[in-house]
């Protein structure tokens, strides 16, 4: 069995990024872990409790940080809906919190599968920067960190220049950044265009009629609006599932490398710009990988499988 | 009743005053010593934790390990002059024989005060990269920690690290802004008063007539310390009481004046590390730090005299 761990602000995409792995008959997801973002904490920590109960599993979902590391928060209601699931309101689950801290029981979780686990970061990454100040020793214990976040291209969605994940948290995206965890960084721009799902693609998920197909519309229904209102794109975007599509199945990410990558914590126009030094032009050592280009009909193909 | 206490600390001279002087008083039960950087690297710091609860049988007090980097900026060269390479005048003192708890600091401090929820008081008298950290890992504790007494800053006069700055605060800005920000009662014991506490070589005739493990500990480790007083303030031999001044206001407030009022820290640029209180309440609402602004000193000295010599 694979080891996952996963953190996340949970609202709609993070919500169908779980139900993918916890679908997943070869993974075990270690823990959930819940950090301020699309949501606060609190309504992450809900909706991560309800997706683990859909999926008919116990896996601990744990409270982490209610705030970024320097910064005050701020919610994306408008993206999510105000319950960050599309408004569904879903009632909340028979599962609880597990009393343990987040970020303790990361630390633990990793130190007990050193070399033998895997991160997926679907939020701001104050959990993770925190874990790695008390317990830098992690870092060279987790296997790979895949983390949906950052725009390598410099086509942001909360600003021209920023990812909302690492906007979010500057300093925690900087700190886990150059930690030396191997990570690759899966952008915002491979949620875009014929990533998203088609009206009529959406229409044949709704035929699967199964609760987890109707639960991915369902509490993407904010999500789907505001996509096509606010940034004009067609269909469904799925920014974690494709991120966690990555994690699952590394073949996915056709083309990625590494270099050397910042990320901006003082710019006035520019806060949570991931600057990718492709050229080599500064000199520095390669810190990250970067996913530039994934194998679209595959990660649908692996959303299509889970849902069903 | 005695008052439960983890002191973070990076001994550090002057905390190895502070910290003799708690174990040895009645009042303080002293739940454990958390390290962090600041005087030395955190890996020194730790090894002259464990050799302080050692050397007067205090062994069963459990020492953990703290951050090694500031929360967010860069960890700043750190000075040897001040305090020596080994963070204890360059004595190179022989190796502790106890260990760290496996708990690092931070689990250490949320472990703590949840078992003894609105009874434990913080004395960070280093940077507070440990408080923040624990603040920010579990936003809870703001509510059960019964106050934080923290040595640093300098509302009223300049700074010692730089001209504005006191070294505590410096060194981790950041996490000093978060901790002026909790919403436990939050004391501040910084340079305003700190320098008004002079130890002379006289005091440590004194102090060190009384030939204990403390005080001969303390007189070893001194000269490094007194000479960086001279060259840099011309003191003679004379030394400001910053750490030790914490604790004598934990035993005995009464001999510090001390009003609340907001106070910011600078993170940025030349004034990185300065302490603003903002006493008109010009700035945003944030909540108010009490901080030291007078001291009756001779109280003070004899206060931690007769802690270290009976």
């Amino acid at each position: 069995m694979r080891k996952f761990w996963i953190d996340t602000d949970t609202a709609s995409d993070d919500a169908v990024a779980i139900l993918m792995a916890l679908r997943t008959t070869d993974v075990d997801v270690l823990g959930i872990s819940v950090v301020a973002g699309n949501v606060p904490a609190e309504q992450g920590a809900k909706n991560a409790c309800y997706t683990v109960e859909l999926c008919g599993k116990k896996t601990p979902v744990y409270m982490g940080a209610t705030h970024p590391l320097l910064r005050e928060p701020e919610w994306a209601y408008f993206f999510h809906g105000e319950d960050g699931m599309g408004n569904m309101h879903y009632p909340d689950a028979s599962l609880t919190l597990a009393k343990e801290n987040a970020i303790i029981a990361f630390i633990e979780a990793v130190r007990a599968h050193a070399g033998d686990i895997n991160l997926v970061t679907l939020g701001p990454l104050t959990n993770i920067a925190l874990a790695l100040r008390i317990a830098p020793d992690i870092a060279k214990k987790i296997s790979m960190c895949y983390t949906m976040g950052g725009a390598a291209v410099t086509l942001g969605n909360v600003s021209p220049a920023a990812e909302y994940n690492i906007y979010i948290d500057p300093e925690a995206a900087k700190i886990v950044f150059h930690s030396g965890i191997p990570l690759l960084m899966v952008g915002w721009e491979h949620c875009m265009g014929d990533a998203n799902f088609s009206a009529n693609e959406m229409e044949m998920m709704r035929s699967f009629k199964t609760k987890y197909a109707d639960f991915t519309l369902d509490c993407n229904a904010t999500a789907i609006e505001t996509n096509k209102n606010w940034l004009g794109e067609p269909g469904l975007a799925l920014p974690d599932p494709v991120t966690m599509a990555v994690a699952l199945d590394p073949s996915i990410c056709t083309e990625r490398g590494s270099y050397y990558v910042d990320v901006e914590t003082v710019g006035e126009a520019t806060r949570g710009m991931t600057v990718v030094d492709k050229l080599g032009v500064t000199n520095k050592p390669a810190n990250i990988e970067v996913c530039w280009k994934i194998d679209i009909q595959a990660w649908k193909n692996l959303l299509y499988e889970r849902i069903q | 009743m005695s008052q439960k206490i983890i002191i973070d600390t990076d001994p550090g001279i002057d905390d190895t005053i502070a910290i003799m002087t708690a174990l040895r008083s009645p009042e303080l039960e002293v739940l454990g010593l958390t390290s962090i950087f600041g005087n030395a690297t955190t890996e020194i710091t730790t090894q002259n934790a464990l050799r302080l609860v050692e050397l007067e049988g205090h062994d069963s007090i459990p020492v953990a390990r703290g951050c090694d980097v500031p929360l967010v900026m860069e960890l700043e060269s750190i000075a040897s002059d001040v305090h020596g390479r080994d963070g204890m005048g360059n004595t190179n003192l022989p190796a502790p024989k106890g260990k760290t708890i496996d708990k690092s600091a931070v689990e250490f401090i949320i472990d703590t005060v949840h078992a003894c929820p609105g009874e434990v008081t913080l004395i960070p008298v280093g940077p507070l990269t440990n408080i923040a950290v624990a603040l920010k890992t579990d936003p809870s504790i703001a509510n059960l920690i019964k106050k934080i007494v923290l040595m640093g800053g300098a509302v009223s006069v300049p700074g010692n690290i730089s001209p504005v700055a006191e070294a505590n605060i410096y060194h981790d800005a950041h996490a000093a802004d978060i901790v002026m920000q909790a919403s436990c009662p939050v004391v501040m014991v910084g340079l305003d008063v700190t320098e008004q506490v002079i130890m002379t070589p006289q005091f440590f005739d004194e102090l060190f007539k009384a030939g204990n493990p403390a005080t001969n500990l303390i007189r070893r480790i001194l000269p490094v310390y007194q000479d960086y007083h001279d060259r840099f303030l011309g003191m003679g031999g004379s030394i400001h009481t910053h750490d030790p001044s914490a604790i004598a206001y934990l035993i005995n407030p009464d001999l510090f004046t001390t009003k609340s009022v907001p106070v910011f820290v600078e993170t940025e640029r030349r004034c990185k590390g300065k302490t603003t209180a903002d006493w008109h309440h010009q700035w945003e609402k944030r909540v108010e730090t009490e901080v030291c602004l007078e001291v009756n000193s001779s109280g003070v000295l004899d206060l931690i005299k007769e802690r270290l010599t009976k």
